[in-house]
């Protein structure tokens, strides 16, 4: 748990909303050298570390997680030290705010999204303020400002993990690093001698704007099989239970249309052979993962979506439970280890 | 002062359940205060300090040391918290915010996520009823472990400097006037003043019904001198007339909100006061807001009431923020008028 811990507030702490994953590549790097045979990054800002199994002709298996987090770009620079941003991804305008943001300028500054106090609001006024009615405050001079940050710079709620009762962790960005957390600490517990398959990891740049950087980064490895992880939503928000999972239920194995029939009551079969936790949810269409992308990409391959159940999805206060991101890792052993899938 | 403004700021004291603040102050004073002075709480829940000078109108010096902040009212069956506001709050700033409890107990406002709401939901005001805190348990009695109906919660907020001067927390509302009064308190050492002076550091302002009244009771004093946030909208976006006030343009003062009419000619003593000695300050260009000024002056007889306040942004979220420079203004005005004569 120490490492999941460590590896999860590591890639949290580091920014990556869409678009701008390149700047994770030190992190990256250093999470992954000794765990990893080979790490490449490509042209969308995506990263492909492979781990080899050394067998010959080895099936390959593609496991992706996303990087990147929802966010915001700086848009203008305003008298009174104000940016003003456009959203990346789908931001949740309601939890904005008073809330705390990390500018990546030439250097990080603090910002503060600007609130007006009640009585300035229009009389009956039910919505709340969109994005183009708010600013970040930095407390500098715009002639400061303009030295520090410039148009098209991203910028990112600040980084604070809070651990809770009973293994929950609370922060931004959690979708999906979560789910990359728990691809990295896999592949670190896998027993080399054990592993099946050449895997072919993903840590992909630009699921919230598009799904865009996974499947750019699967292209060209043809994969036999891919699994693709990603958070989901986790119930207690009032959403009916058939359409969430479980917080500390264990990774979920999603069922969908769009994912390998095959492959996906494979590894539940196997899962129950092994006896191994884990809470099913089924999504007739879309999974709305990068699934959908890495299941056309070059020739089209078997895919299975799993996922990690997540409160509070898209706010500064994801929420995870660590125990969930283990069995996630467990999982992805199991089946790197399986020959037959 | 920043020091501890800081420590003060930090500390846990929404509305009734003042006593870490009360304990930082008093063990501040007991360091610092002046060797004549007399230290001692009441039972409005205030804490008093006495700088004698019988021959001398009695002015009182007050600031609050409570904070808006929450009240578990609830425990649902899958371990989240039915809670209340302590204060007047916002609830725009609630949704997905960092609360802890009083035994340190970290949580957060949960947030259905965007993905599953409605078009209309999407952009609708929340509402406190249908909020709930989430603590990390699964289950009632998991919840039950860790907290109880009527335990107080606020929010879990860091303190930061930023930008030029600038600084950021929970509860600088009104810890900001309790550490000006800490400052002035150590500075005036044994030196005279030219009153008999009260430093008042009460309880519940922000849910009315403040310990303010008790206090003035207490004293009886002639003059009273108010420390406090204001809240200003000094953003962009919010035209010049609407802005109130701005930070960094010195100590606000004001002739009149929505519950206090100042009393004309001590406000004018006081930036006379300012002007002489060449303290920033700005006068407060709306009618709004009202704090502790409005209990005091109903208190007991009546009294010659004056208002200093810091212009605040987002005042009663995680996320007040006040400008160093202001609160420095607020000093030197405090301690102008306590030695300016009477």
């Amino acid at each position: 748990m120490e490492n999941i811990k460590r590896t999860l507030s590591a890639l949290c702490a580091q920014m990556s909303v869409s678009g701008y994953e390149y700047m994770a590549e030190k992190t990256i790097r250093s999470l992954c050298a000794d765990i990893f045979d080979e790490i490449k990054t490509d042209p969308m800002g995506s990263f492909v570390l492979i781990k080899r199994c050394k067998r010959p002709n080895a099936p390959k298996l593609l496991i992706d997680g996303h990087l990147d987090t929802v966010g915001m770009m700086v848009t203008d620079i305003k008298a009174g030290g104000f940016l003003s941003v456009t959203s990346i991804g789908g931001l949740d305008t309601r939890v904005l705010p008073a809330t705390e943001v990390t500018v990546y300028g030439k250097r990080e500054i603090y910002g503060l999204i600007t609130s007006t106090p009640p009585h300035l609001r229009k009389k009956g006024a039910d919505s709340v303020p969109a994005l183009k009615e708010l600013y970040i405050d930095t407390g500098y001079s715009k002639e400061e400002l303009e030295k520090i940050v410039e148009i098209g710079d991203p910028v990112g709620y600040r980084y604070v993990l809070t651990e809770m009762n009973g293994g929950y962790v609370t922060t931004s960005g959690l979708d999906d690093k979560a789910c990359v957390c728990g691809i990295i600490e896999a592949m670190r517990q896998i027993d080399v001698n054990e592993l099946k398959y050449d895997v072919y990891v993903t840590i992909s740049a630009q699921e919230e704007t598009g799904k865009n950087g996974s499947a750019r980064a699967s292209f060209g490895i043809e994969p036999d099989i891919a699994i693709i992880t990603d958070v989901n939503f986790a119930s207690g928000d009032g959403t009916p239970e058939h359409e969430c999972i479980k917080c500390k239920g264990g990774c979920s194995v999603d069922i969908s249309s769009l994912t390998d029939k095959g492959l996906t009551r494979g590894i539940i079969k196997l899962l129950n052979e092994k006896n191994i936790k884990h809470q099913i949810i089924c999504e007739p269409g879309r999974t709305y993962t990068n699934n959908e992308g890495i299941l056309i990409s070059g020739q089209g391959t078997r895919t299975a979506v799993l996922s990690v159940p997540l409160k509070n999805m898209h706010t500064p206060c994801e929420t995870v439970n660590l125990e969930d991101i283990k069995s996630l890792a467990q999982v992805l052993c199991v089946i790197a280890c399986e020959e037959n899938l | 002062m920043k020091e501890l403004l800081r420590e003060l700021s930090l500390a846990f004291g929404p509305s009734g359940c003042e006593d870490e603040v009360r304990a930082i102050i008093e063990k501040y004073l007991r360091a610092n205060m002046p060797k004549n002075a007399e230290l001692f709480h009441h039972k409005s829940g205030g804490l008093f300090l006495h700088i004698p000078n019988p021959s001398k109108p009695k002015m009182m010096i007050c600031a609050h040391m409570d904070e808006v902040g929450f009240m578990v009212t609830g425990i649902e069956d899958n371990g989240l918290l039915r809670f209340g506001c302590v204060g007047g709050i916002d609830p725009i700033v609630l949704t997905a915010k960092r609360v802890v409890s009083e035994k340190g107990i970290k949580g957060s406002i949960i947030a259905k996520p965007i993905h599953l709401l409605s078009e209309s939901e999407r952009d609708k005001r929340p509402k406190i009823e249908n909020m709930l805190i989430d603590i990390g348990a699964d289950t009632k009695g998991e919840a039950q472990e860790l907290t109880f109906v009527g335990e107080y919660f606020t929010f879990d907020s860091d303190y930061i400097e930023y930008g030029e001067g600038f600084v950021k927390c929970k509860a600088l509302d009104d810890r900001l006037g309790c550490a000006i009064m800490c400052k002035a308190i150590k500075e005036l050492g044994d030196t005279s003043s030219d009153y008999d002076l009260y430093f008042a550091f009460t309880c519940r302002e922000e849910v009315g019904f403040s310990g303010a009244y008790g206090a003035t009771r207490l004293v009886q004093p002639d003059y009273a001198i108010v420390i406090e946030s204001k809240a200003v909208a000094d953003v962009c976006g919010v035209s010049e007339q609407k802005k109130v006030c701005e930070l960094g343009k010195g100590a606000i003062v004001s002739f009149a909100d929505l519950g206090t009419i100042y009393d004309k000619d001590f406000t004018r003593h006081i930036m006379e006061l300012c002007d002489k000695k060449e303290i920033k300050y700005q006068v407060h260009r709306m009618v709004s807001g009202g704090n502790d000024s409005r209990h005091i002056q109903l208190g007991a007889c009546g009294c010659r009431v004056g208002l200093l306040s810091a212009a605040s942004r987002y005042i009663h979220s995680p996320s007040d923020v006040v400008h160093y420079d202001d609160l420095d203004a607020i000093y030197s005005a405090l301690m102008a008028v306590i030695k300016g004569g009477n």
